[in-house]
């Protein structure tokens, strides 16, 4: 259907019914501890909204491509615990971040001393829940150097770790995060070892991290392989994140998840575990998190509160329909 | 020194009721000015700044009428009621930056507002009248009023007696227009009837008619207000 007929309205319009997967997980709340929202359109704040998310975390990461100067970063760390914890609160989520110097843009010595030096500021933040995403990338000196200074600073602050595990060398890489961790006296409790696959999984529970996966089309985990680890491994200390960025991903990876293990048999408390409470129990270390605050985002009545308002008050945004031809 | 009123009364003053409501949020808050006192070594300005809502309990300050009376005699127009403890604790940690010399004082304010969260923002913003060498920040509350923050703008444009006071004619307008743009209450803008000047006038009543060409409804106090201006002329 191209070009010999003009469009309708009707085949402009969005199709009404929801996808089937919705319906599976009706009324569950999903908490995704790892996802890159800057990256991503107001669109997906209400799909995942939709979908149940409550709260997300937003670990501070490199955009893309390397940064050559301190103040966007300083901008950068600013936009995390200011405008996109905004944005996302116009959808009803809550939004939390982890602040650190990645281990990409660790390479660049002279930059990262300078970055190094405005982190205490940005730790402290309200809605600060854990130093992250810190580890290894190509696992270089210098990224063990800082990866090695943060977990310093982790530990004055008394914050979780929420570390990022290579895609190269992975296997070898997490162990030295891990073994680096304990020798600078880290609690395995306080630290979140993350993208882990079938290969790392054991070692990371056995030794008492917290063990998180990645549902990344591709690159990292898929979703029926995520359901065969929970059914090996049971729900303790395990949890699901999309860790949705600029590159093909999926921010409803967590509620998709939880709605094929609903499928397979997976009880609703361990879904509830690696969907949502194992991750508060973490990063809730931080004393930052409070979950009556998003509970209370779930029950606002949009067009009660905002109508004909103009302004961005922080809370939810009126929803607009976007099935109409028509904008108001 | 570059106060325009008596900035260590008012601090006194901020402290007793900070030390009224919590006695450990006045502690903590004592011995990060003993270390800033000893030299600010590691950032204790900013890092202080920062943390206090991790130290300094976050309820209601609970302020009295009174109270807040007591603070509008020492600073005119300064009532802080309904102020959450950690933003009054964060006003009076600004009150213990020095300030003999202006370059640095400017400097260190001016670095707390580069990388403020939005609550921290609402807390500078708001203690703007507390500042030494106010009129060095004309530009930076000007800068606070092109938000699209809700809470940000409140803390520029509502019970602050700063606005009034320092900002050039163009940036007072916008304030006022903005007011209205965002449906905020515009009687709490202090110094309004003080500030009404033509080209508000003609503003605002532009406003009011792009209002009703969309078909929209508009404020009554806008009008009332647009025809105090003309009467200006």
């Amino acid at each position: 259907m191209c070009c010999s007929s003009a469009l309708t309205e009707s085949q402009l319009q969005d199709k009404d019914s929801e996808p089937l997967y919705l319906e599976k997980i009706k009324g569950m709340r999903f908490f995704d501890p790892h996802v890159h929202m800057t990256s991503r359109t107001t669109d997906d704040y209400q799909a995942m909204a939709d979908a149940g998310v409550a709260a997300i975390i937003e670990p501070a990461f490199w955009l893309g491509q390397p940064r050559t100067g301190v103040d966007t970063f300083r901008d950068y760390y600013s936009s995390l615990i200011g405008w996109e914890r905004f944005r996302a609160s116009q959808f009803g989520i809550r939004h939390y971040c982890t602040i650190g110097l990645n281990s990409k843009e660790a390479n660049n010595e002279g930059l990262a001393e300078e970055v190094m030096e405005i982190l205490p500021l940005f730790i402290y933040k309200e809605g600060v829940v854990g130093v992250g995403e810190i580890g290894f990338d190509d696992q270089t000196a210098l990224e063990e150097k800082y990866y090695r200074a943060q977990l310093e600073l982790a530990k004055e602050a008394n914050l979780p770790v929420q570390i990022h595990t290579p895609h190269r060398d992975k296997k070898r890489g997490t162990r030295r995060s891990m073994d680096i961790a304990l020798e600078h006296g880290l609690d395995p409790g306080m630290v979140i070892v993350d993208h882990n696959n079938e290969e790392t999984v054991k070692e990371v529970l056995d030794r008492g991290f917290w063990a998180a996966f990645t549902i990344y089309p591709f690159t990292k985990m898929g979703n029926e392989r995520m359901v065969a680890v929970v059914k090996q491994y049971g729900s303790k200390n395990i949890m699901v994140n999309s860790a949705a960025d600029w590159g093909i991903s999926d921010p409803l990876a967590v509620p998709k998840t939880a709605a094929l293990m609903k499928d397979q048999g997976i009880t609703d408390s361990d879904i509830r575990l690696v969907t949502y409470q194992n991750a508060i129990t973490a990063f809730g270390q931080s004393g930052q998190i409070n979950e009556a605050e998003f509970a209370a985002d779930a029950d606002i009545d949009q067009s009660q509160r905002f109508e004909g308002s103009s302004v961005l008050r922080g809370g939810q945004q009126p929803r607009i329909d976007k099935r109409s031809a028509i904008i108001r | 020194m570059g106060y325009t009123y008596d900035q260590v009364k008012l601090s006194e003053t901020i402290a007793q009721q900070i030390g009224r409501r919590s006695a450990t949020s006045l502690q903590w808050l004592r011995q990060q000015q003993e270390k800033l006192l000893q030299g600010g070594k590691n950032n204790v300005f900013g890092v202080t700044f920062t943390a206090i809502p991790r130290f300094v309990d976050k309820g209601d300050a609970g302020l009295a009428e009174a109270d807040a009376d007591l603070f509008s005699e020492l600073r005119n127009g300064f009532t802080p009621l309904h102020w959450p403890l950690d933003r009054l604790a964060r006003a009076w940690w600004l009150l213990q930056l020095p300030a003999a010399d202006e370059a640095y004082y400017v400097m260190q304010v001016e670095s707390l507002f580069e990388a403020a969260a939005v609550q921290e923002q609402v807390a500078l913003y708001s203690a703007l009248p507390l500042l030494a060498y106010p009129e060095q920040f004309k530009l930076r509350a000007a800068e606070g009023i092109r938000t699209s923050l809700g809470d940000v703008f409140d803390a520029v444009a509502l019970d602050n007696p700063y606005p009034s006071e320092y900002l050039e004619e163009g940036a007072w307008n916008q304030l006022v227009l903005k007011a209205f743009f965002m449906e905020r209450p515009v009687k709490r803008i202090i110094g309004l009837e003080k500030r009404v000047n033509p080209e508000l006038g003609r503003m605002l009543t532009d406003y009011a008619r792009e209002r009703e060409a969309a078909g929209r409804t508009v404020d009554p106090q806008l009008h009332q207000l647009a025809a105090r201006c003309a009467g200006k002329q």
